[in-house]
């Protein structure tokens, strides 16, 4: 096996730390219920509120593990999302070339130069009310052109070798082979870029809630942000109330984005020194463009 | 340049192909963006008119809940149908919806009746683009000048300098925002906590209120150049690095090259990227930064949005998503024809098999 | 080719006085991987020095030592140069107008040579204002017209970037640019191992023709390639880890070696000439040894089969400085031809 480096260990024990306060929190500290009223607007964090409340007298500890889970699950599932979409578009039009090839590209193209905020931003009015799930879809349906273009290169490479058409002269269609030929070969490729989607899909999660587009009736990291600034926590002084949300997320996209480069290095070894940053397999945007997508 | 005449011919001989080339590659380039500026128009006026009901429904039984009378609710709701064109059918209306566009008609708000869209856009982009082009242009500058050096120095200064970079450009800038509004306004107030000028204050062209101003600048300011210094340093310092270890700079100095010579080319070459990320930046001029003005009660752009959302004032965020996106795709066509004419390698590739 | 100026004495003072360089005492390391181990080199006016050995026995670190283009992680330990009368101790810090002025570094990979951004006649001004102060544009670029005029080449390459040239006019273009300011010597490390046969004859051509004009003093010609050394060289050096284990004219070389690992050099890529066929010995067994931690005595030792007690010390050089052999059966057999028994 390649070996790891304590860069991917370091990465890899903040996510489970975040993914395990978000999935089992909630069941182990169970004080007090979600949507809760247990205190007053901004009490301090006392023995039984530990980090004090909101701005409607919720325990914000209560929310910070159920603000987490939405926030995960939506970045989970839109990673998914991203990275199914990209890949099934991605392979198709790598693997067939031609015609099919043209036409996917030019819609990936397309999406690819409309800042996806404004996308979000857009279908976030139309729906109305927003499920979680529904958020997730979005954000998913939004963002998988990235994965998409890098993924028919690899697919196009890929489907220069041998293999392939040892598989295709013993029959085998174009499905099966896109599933069990091609999508193989890309595995690590994809953890990464599904590493970054997920990181992505958070922050674009928080950025929405924080525009006042976040899911209905929920609560995630974004929403609890939100609140907190429109309740004047900030200017009040009631950390309690915004530094958990804050430093959770920035947690989050640190540690994600090491475990990204972390698993680059162990996929890629020859990029372990010098990484040229337009030729990397990096599957998601450039840092100057994210920063401009997760406005 | 100063080459002598039969050398001026060889030169224009090389450069035939290049140039038809180039031109093949810009009209290519100008029809995607077209397409992309017109997907983009299409969504923005497709998806408010996808909202349950439709917004003039949303906003007359918002005024109904406001206690406005019966009647007079009617004729409110047949004016904004038919300002709107709702009476017609959707492909007549998108090309009105084209014709007010081409014109530079973004519609009236709803929330703020009489003010025209483009009115209040064009109130709030000033203070967005004061607050971002410095940012940009300062954080670039220094990031790259940073990165530059941290991989010539290497040893500890590049270490630090790396891991600082990574950490600020990696962290969300809305989070970097509120602790920096919290620990320099508030936890140790030395710096006003929100707004663009003090309350009371009125924007005019005097010496007391461009202070003012400028006093409430540095917190979003500070706040937006850090997250840019380092993303340009980390950028930077990569691709400095890689272009340290090339052929052409042990060539350079075996023949003698002057160091600041052969800096001269690394820079050129390494420059490339990072001059499409300033352009790409600028792109993001208008929708780069509106969290941040949330966060900070900034008068520009992203407050704006952020009221308009909450009023459901549809016409006024379909006016600023369009503008943003107008913005990003006009800086991104830019990059691409900037990079068809500065790089070779790139003008070779376009005239290649593709 | 002239091969003028024997020296006929040991002593390195007197063999100075007739030689375009003279090297001594070259070390050069790689953290703990001496890759250059006290290496003693000559060049006569209008030479070719050609340096043989297999790949990874440090001819590409003794070009970057000559050239003065040793860069971390390759440091230089000593040793000192003289160039047409010039000296330069390699301890200190060399000076910049020595590189492409008094030696010039013709590198492998032309593609990469040329920074992708910079036209041929860009590069050709920073060449000639790097060694001459401000001058003209123009007097620069005349200056290059007028060499490519004269080697034969088309004058369009002046505008071209190194992406519009094809590799064998780009090697071309390099060597005219490490050629440009007259260097005494020029250092070329593998400069036809990327191309193929037609345009490494053009090359070799070009290089001849500069050193027959006297456009360059001599020339270090490095390369595993034999074939082509026995086209381009007049002497060959043999280096095997670190060390100049052979040297001298290039037809006695080739014809008479007398180190072993030079006769198995020979006999691994002579195949085909039926002379040599005679004295074959089949491939070299085993691989060079970790020069962080070379064997003691003679480094050839674990690969050779006339190895004995012996050669556990280092061996002496045997013959003359323009054609010796370091290794103690050469010493002791001085008269016997190796034999492809080995
Ligand atoms: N950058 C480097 N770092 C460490 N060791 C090196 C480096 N380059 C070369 N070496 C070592 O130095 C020795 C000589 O290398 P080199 O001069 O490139 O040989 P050649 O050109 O004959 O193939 C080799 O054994 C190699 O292991
Ligand atoms: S010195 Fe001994 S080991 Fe070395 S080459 Fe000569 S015979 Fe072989
Ligand atoms: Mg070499």
């Amino acid at each position: 096996m390649t070996r790891l480096t304590p860069r991917f260990h370091v990465a890899a024990g903040i996510v489970a730390a975040v993914l395990l306060f978000g999935l089992l929190g909630p069941l182990v500290f169970r004080g007090h219920a979600l949507g809760a009223v247990v205190g007053g607007l901004y009490d301090h964090p006392s023995g039984s509120a530990w980090l004090g409340t909101d701005n409607i007298g919720h325990d914000v500890f209560t929310n910070l593990m159920y603000g987490t889970r939405t926030s995960l699950t939506i970045g989970l599932v839109a990673g998914l999302f991203a990275t199914l979409i990209g890949v099934v578009v991605g392979t198709l039009a790598g693997y067939r070339g031609g015609a099919v090839e043209e036409a996917l590209m030019g819609v990936t193209n397309v999406i690819l130069a409309i800042p996806s905020i404004v996308v979000l931003i857009l279908i976030s009015i139309a729906l109305g009310t927003r499920s979680t799930l529904a958020m997730a879809v979005v954000l998913g349906v939004t963002s998988w052109p990235w994965t998409a273009r890098a993924v028919r290169a690899q697919a196009a490479s890929v489907r220069t070798r041998e293999h392939l058409d040892v598989a295709r002269l013993s029959g085998a269609g174009t499905f099966s082979l896109i599933c069990y030929d091609v999508v193989p070969y890309m595995l690590s490729y994809l953890c990464m870029a599904f590493v970054l989607q997920v990181s992505s899909a958070v922050l674009n999660e928080a950025a929405l809630s924080m525009l006042g587009l976040g899911p209905s009736g929920g609560v995630s990291l974004g929403i609890m942000l939100h609140w907190a600034l429109a309740w004047e926590s900030v200017r009040t002084g009631a950390w309690w109330a915004f530094v958990p949300p804050t430093v959770l997320l920035t947690l989050l996209a640190f540690a994600l984005l090491m475990l990204q480069s972390s698993l680059d290095e162990v996929f890629n070894p020859r990029l372990r020194r010098f990484v040229r940053r337009r030729r990397t397999t990096v599957a998601a945007p450039p840092p100057a463009v994210r920063k401009a997508e997760a406005a | 340049m100063a080459l002598t005449a039969d050398l001026t011919a060889g030169t224009a001989e090389a450069e035939a192909p290049a140039r038809s080339g180039l031109l093949r590659y810009l009209g290519r380039k100008a029809a995607w963006y077209l397409g992309a500026l017109l997907v983009a128009v299409l969504l923005n006026f497709l998806l408010p008119r996808l909202i349950p009901g439709n917004p003039v429904d949303a906003i007359v039984a918002g005024l109904g809940r406001g206690g406005v009378e019966g009647s007079q609710l009617h004729a409110i709701h047949a004016h904004y149908v038919h300002e709107f064109g709702l009476d017609k059918p959707l492909w007549q209306q998108f090309l009105v919806h084209l014709g007010h566009l081409v014109h530079g008609d973004l519609g009236t708000s709803f929330a703020q009746s009489p003010a025209s869209v483009s009115g209040l856009i064009a109130q709030a982009l000033p203070w967005s683009i004061a607050l971002q082009l410095p940012a940009i242009l300062i954080g670039w500058l220094v990031g790259n000048g940073l990165g530059a050096v941290a991989a010539y120095r290497g040893g500890w200064f590049d270490r630090g300098a790396f891991l600082g970079s990574l950490f600020t450009s990696s962290m969300p800038y809305y989070c970097l925002a509120i602790l920096l509004l919290y620990l320099l306004a508030v936890a140790v107030p030395v710096l006003p906590p929100t707004g663009g000028y003090s309350f009371g204050n009125s924007p005019e062209l005097s010496a007391d209120f461009v202070l003012d101003a400028l006093t409430h600048y540095w917190l979003p300011f500070l706040s937006l150049v850090l997250v840019f210094v380092g993303g340009q340093a980390v950028g930077m310092r990569s691709m400095a690095v890689y272009e340290l270890g090339s052929d052409y700079v042990n060539y350079g100095r075996g023949l003698g090259l002057r160091d600041r010579t052969i800096v001269r080319y690394i820079f050129r070459n390494a420059m490339l990227p990072q001059v499409t990320g300033l352009a790409l930046s600028i792109g993001t001029l208008v929708g780069g930064a509106l969290i941040t003005e949330i966060v900070f009660s900034y008068p520009g752009v992203g407050t704006l949005l952020f009221t308009a959302i909450s009023q459901n004032d549809y016409p006024v965020v379909a006016g600023l998503t369009l503008l943003i996106a107008v913005a990003v795709l006009v800086a991104n066509f830019c990059v691409e024809i900037a990079y068809g004419i500065i790089d070779p390698r790139i003008r070779a590739a376009s005239r290649g098999e593709r | 080719m002239s091969t003028e100026g024997p020296a006929t004495d040991l002593a390195p003072a007197d063999a100075a006085a007739g030689q375009l360089l003279t090297a001594r005492g070259l070390r050069a390391a790689y953290g703990p991987t001496v890759a250059v181990d006290d290496v003693a080199l000559t060049v006569g006016t209008g030479e070719v020095l050609g340096i043989a050995g297999e790949s990874g026995c440090g001819k590409s670190t003794l070009a970057a030592v000559l050239s003065l283009t040793a860069r971390p992680p390759l440091t230089v330990l000593g040793g000192d140069l003289t160039v047409d009368g010039q000296h330069l101790d390699l301890a200190g810090r060399p000076p910049r107008t020595w590189r492409g002025g008094v030696v010039s570094l013709l590198p492998q990979g032309a593609m990469n040579a040329l920074s992708a951004t910079a036209r041929v006649g860009d590069m050709a001004v920073d060449v000639v204002r790097a060694h001459r102060g401000r001058v003209p544009r123009s007097v620069a670029l005349d200056l290059l017209a007028d060499r490519l005029d004269a080697l034969d080449l088309p004058r369009r390459v002046i505008g071209a970037y190194p992406h519009q040239l094809s590799g064998g006019m780009r090697q071309r273009v390099v060597t005219v640019l490490s050629t440009l300011l007259d260097p005494r010597l020029l250092i070329a490390d593998e400069p036809t191992s990327a191309l193929d046969v037609s345009t490494q004859r053009a090359l070799v051509e070009l290089l001849r023709e500069l050193v027959g004009r006297g456009l360059v003093g001599g020339i270090v010609f490095v390369t595993h390639d034999l074939p082509v050394l026995r086209a381009v060289a007049d002497r060959i050096a043999v280096m095997y880890a670190g060390r100049i284990v052979e040297t001298g004219p290039t037809a006695a070389l080739v014809d008479d070696p007398r180190h072993p690992y030079t006769a198995a050099l020979l006999s691994s890529v002579l195949v085909p000439e039926p002379q040599v066929r005679r004295r074959r010995i089949g491939g070299i067994r085993g691989a060079p040894p970790d020069l962080a931690d070379p064997p003691a005595g003679c480094r050839f030792r674990p690969r050779c089969s006339l190895a004995t007690d012996a050669c556990t010390d280092d061996p002496p050089a045997v013959g003359d400085p323009d054609r010796y052999a370091t290794c103690w059966w050469t010493r002791d057999h001085p008269d016997e031809r190796l034999e492809p028994s080995l």
